[in-house]
């Protein structure tokens, strides 16, 4: 990429069908990029240096609860081409390892990774041996290091309810597991990928994986929560076939659109300010384009050699959609936000959480341009 | 005068008399071979192969194999001269019995000879094993997809709790396909793996490359008698039984036959599973058992029924299939089940799915979504076996497998290595293993 094409992409403005308005008001914060070919490499090392480019973690997570988010979409036995599912659309369990145990040296009380995975409210553990994760490593890697599903009650209690201060894109509450309220600070640990409905999955969408399926899934009870789910999430976001179980409140404005690129997009974005991600961090060591999984048509493996990290999720978001060769300040039906989707970058932004303008973020490290790996053309 | 050519010829045809040493026929490593030279013996040297089937022969040829002690059966036909046995194969063929000569049946599924007291019982007809071709609908449409495979166990594995004999699985490569050498790896070890032979058979591609000696077919055939001759040194592999905690009480000659049923779906879900043909239920069969599901309730006598009553009143779980459910008996031709049996089929596997969950039944592994396997128990009950199978073009890699007995030693077997001890760790529910990689096949034992 010259100096002029890259000049060009960050000077973009969203296309014309853009309503949103991006909030130049909104929070900017560094960013930094490493390059990193494989995994292999010594990706501790890299992400430590990252870490202290962003001004070191070990104020933020000292004597902390930490929840991590991951990125496990999809079951397990659901491959490209046979490949390992950390080189193509889960989060890299060597990466998981190495932040954990970061977070450890830096003095995190606890650790707990979290996911809710494909129609499965067993141990999060199954899926992560399912998934070829070595467990007993990942429990090595730093003291109080545990796992919990979240795509019900599953070991706790009761739901947390988290209530959107002001006007909600989506639902003016959402109901999570109560894992994402007892924590003092929140990671998004996701992969730099596309989205077929949503455009991009980065730091953001990947916390769309915090609803669970027992209130948000397609069977989950009518009434009630159903803690036993068997199926996906798509009848309620993304869909708009039918409401979430009524622990959770209607969405506000039901009957307004059934695009998922539209539905689920502001529900990530509404997310983002609900459960305030502390720090995100992006896999883009290896990936595939063209969408966020194996199922999705047409899609490939492709090898970045990246990783990205910030403390602030839209402006980490932005750079890791730039580094991917996107404007991520594009509009509805503009590359990488097809299918009538609505840019959840910009939503978040609207919502205050982040700037989107690449010009008002600083790129610590490997700059964008050198590594910067089109996904498409 | 004597004619010199037919001495030769008389000589050569006591050869395989002559060769006492040979192998008995449950011990034979069968192949179809579709040359008549000798020289093509040469193929055989280093091998565990032991047993031709040929549709055309000579008594040259036969002679040579017997020197080589190599068993000789001619396929639908009777020859002149005298081979080790004959193979009548196929719907409706036949041929002149001797008394004396030893006989293979490879019938249709629906007409083979369960619990005859045959050294070798067989079929011609197989699945051609693998992971099913995406077809856009249903098999990999969304993020919940695992891969179907498609497979032979679960037939052979029927087939097998029926009686003692060898079983013989002896379906071709599919027609016009170029089978690549993980295919034939991979048909090989699902049989093995499951006490059974798959009798090897070439595509014509390979067959025309091996008779020209061409380097890469060569390597191929290296291959596969090399993955033989692995199964061949552990014999007491196949004295081995299913060991899982799941019963499945079945009547061979029904569903059992079928591949795709049952057993095949339990298999997919990677969940140990002991096939009990009805009419060997016992206390002694279940012993072990913690789960029983008994696919046709109605078709067992009083006996029977009292049998797993004792099973129940011992702590057993038992799933009937539904009253009036009837297990679907293959027709001629048929061997896997049609949309409408898999659609009636459903209603009982959603029972029986919801019955094992994600329970361990013995063994439980994880991250093999392109694997099958076997967990075999020793007759002493001091070892175990687990059988990997893996259908993918690539090796799988981290795989996990947790299991409930005590076994505290471990090693990892496989056909590219010399055997490697494992750690052993306790799990919340017994102890577990980890294995970097599997190729094509492996086999962890599991000791006292």
């Amino acid at each position: 990429m010259t100096r002029r094409e890259w000049l060009a992409l960050i000077s973009a403005t969203p296309g014309v069908s853009n309503l949103l308005n991006a909030a130049p008001d909104a929070p900017a914060s560094p960013v930094a990029i490493a390059q990193c070919p494989t995994y292999d490499e010594d990706v501790t090392a890299k992400l430590s240096t990252m870490f202290d480019q962003l001004g070191g973690i070990d104020k933020l997570v000292r004597n902390k609860t930490v929840t991590i988010k991951l990125n496990m979409t999809g079951a397990p036995g659901n491959k490209l081409q046979g490949m390992a599912l950390g080189r193509t659309h889960y989060t890299h369990p060597k990466v998981v390892g190495s932040v954990a145990y970061l977070l450890g040296k830096a003095g995190a009380k606890r650790i707990r990774f979290t996911e809710s995975p494909w129609a499965w409210a067993g141990p999060l553990e199954d899926v992560m041996l399912d998934s070829g994760w070595n467990v007993r490593s990942l429990l090595a890697a730093a003291p109080g290091v545990e796992f919990e599903n979240t795509n019900a009650l599953c070991k706790r209690k009761q739901y947390a309810r988290f209530k959107f201060p002001g006007t909600a894109y989506m639902y003016p509450e959402y109901v999570l597991n109560q894992a994402y309220e007892e924590t003092d600070v929140f990671v998004s640990l996701a992969k730099l990928k596309q989205h077929a409905d949503c455009g991009v999955t980065l730091s953001i969408k990947n916390c769309f994986g915090c609803v669970p399926a027992s209130i948000y899934g397609d069977d989950a009870g009518i009434d009630e929560p159903n803690e036993n789910p068997k199926q996906g999430r798509l009848a309620v976001v993304h869909q708009a076939k039918r409401q979430p179980s009524k622990i959770a409140p209607p969405e506000l404005h039901p009957g307004t659109s059934n695009t998922a690129g539209v539905r689920v997009s502001r529900v990530v974005a509404d997310l983002t300010v609900v459960r305030p991600i502390h720090l995100a961090i992006i896999d883009g060591v290896e990936s595939m384009a063209g969408g966020e999984g194996p199922w999705i048509r047409g899609v490939r493996p492709v090898a970045p050699g990246v990783l990205i990290a910030g403390m602030n999720p839209v402006c980490t978001d932005a750079v890791s959609t730039a580094v991917m060769g996107f404007n991520p300040r594009a509009g509805k039906g503009e590359a990488p936000f097809y299918r009538n989707a609505d840019n959840t970058l910009m939503l978040a932004e609207a919502h205050g959480v982040g700037t989107t303008d690449l010009k008002r973020i600083e790129v610590r490290g490997v700059p964008i341009e050198k590594a910067l790996f089109r996904f498409v053309g | 005068m004597i004619d010199m050519r037919m001495c030769h010829a008389a000589l050569l045809s006591l050869l395989p008399l002559v060769c006492s040493a040979a192998p008995k026929p449950a011990d034979w490593v069968p192949v179809r071979w579709p040359w008549s030279d000798t020289q093509s013996l040469d193929l055989l040297n280093g091998t565990p192969v032991n047993c031709l089937l040929l549709t055309r022969a000579t008594p040259e040829f036969v002679a040579a194999a017997a020197a080589r002690g190599i068993a000789t059966l001619a396929v639908n036909f009777d020859p002149a001269f005298p081979v080790d046995g004959m193979v009548v194969e196929g719907e409706t063929a036949s041929v002149n019995r001797d008394a004396q000569k030893l006989v293979i049946e490879l019938l249709p599924r629906y007409k083979m000879k369960l619990g005859s007291p045959a050294p070798v019982i067989g079929t011609y007809q197989g699945v051609w094993p693998g992971i099913a071709a995406d077809d856009g609908k249903t098999k990999h449409s969304g993020p919940t997809s695992s891969a179907w495979i498609d497979t032979n166990t679960g037939f052979l594995r029927a087939v097998r709790a029926f009686g003692t004999s060898t079983v013989w699985l002896a379906n071709r490569p599919p027609e016009k396909t170029i089978v690549s050498t993980a295919r034939y790896l991979q048909v090989i070890a699902e049989a093995a793996i499951s006490g059974a032979r798959w009798v090897i058979a070439f595509d014509d591609d390979l067959a025309r490359r091996l008779a020209k000696r061409e380097e890469a077919a060569l390597g191929t055939w290296k291959r596969i008698t090399a993955l033989l001759a692995y199964f061949e040194q552990h014999p007491e592999w196949r004295e081995m039984k299913e060991n899982g905690t799941l019963a499945v009480v079945q009547d061979p000659s029904k569903g059992g036959l079928l591949s795709g049923g049952i057993l095949d779906m339990i298999a997919v879900k990677h969940t140990p599973v002991r096939p009990i043909a009805g009419n060997r239920l016992s206390a002694e069969a279940l012993a072990g058992a913690t789960m029983a599901v008994n696919i046709e309730g109605d078709a067992l006598t009083p006996e029977q029924k009292e049998v797993l009553r004792g099973f129940t009143r011992s702590g057993g779980m038992l799933l009937n299939g539904p009253p009036g459910w009837k297990d679907p008996t293959p027709p001629a031709g048929k061997i896997t089940l049609d949309e409408a049996e898999l659609d009636r089929l459903n209603d009982m596997w959603k029972d029986v799915n919801n019955l094992i969950g994600r329970r361990n039944m013995g063994v439980r592994l994880f991250n093999v979504s392109s694997t099958l396997s076997n967990y075999l128990g020793a007759p002493d009950g001091k070892s175990a076996i687990v059988h990997l199978v893996n259908y993918s073009d690539y090796p799988v890699e981290s795989v996990t497998m947790h299991y409930l007995a005590n076994y505290p030693r471990a090693t990892l077997i496989t056909p590219e290595g010399k055997p490697k001890p494992l750690e052993v760790y306790k799990t919340e529910d017994g102890w577990g293993v980890d294995i970097d990689r599997v190729v094509v096949c492996a086999t962890i034992k599991l000791e006292q």
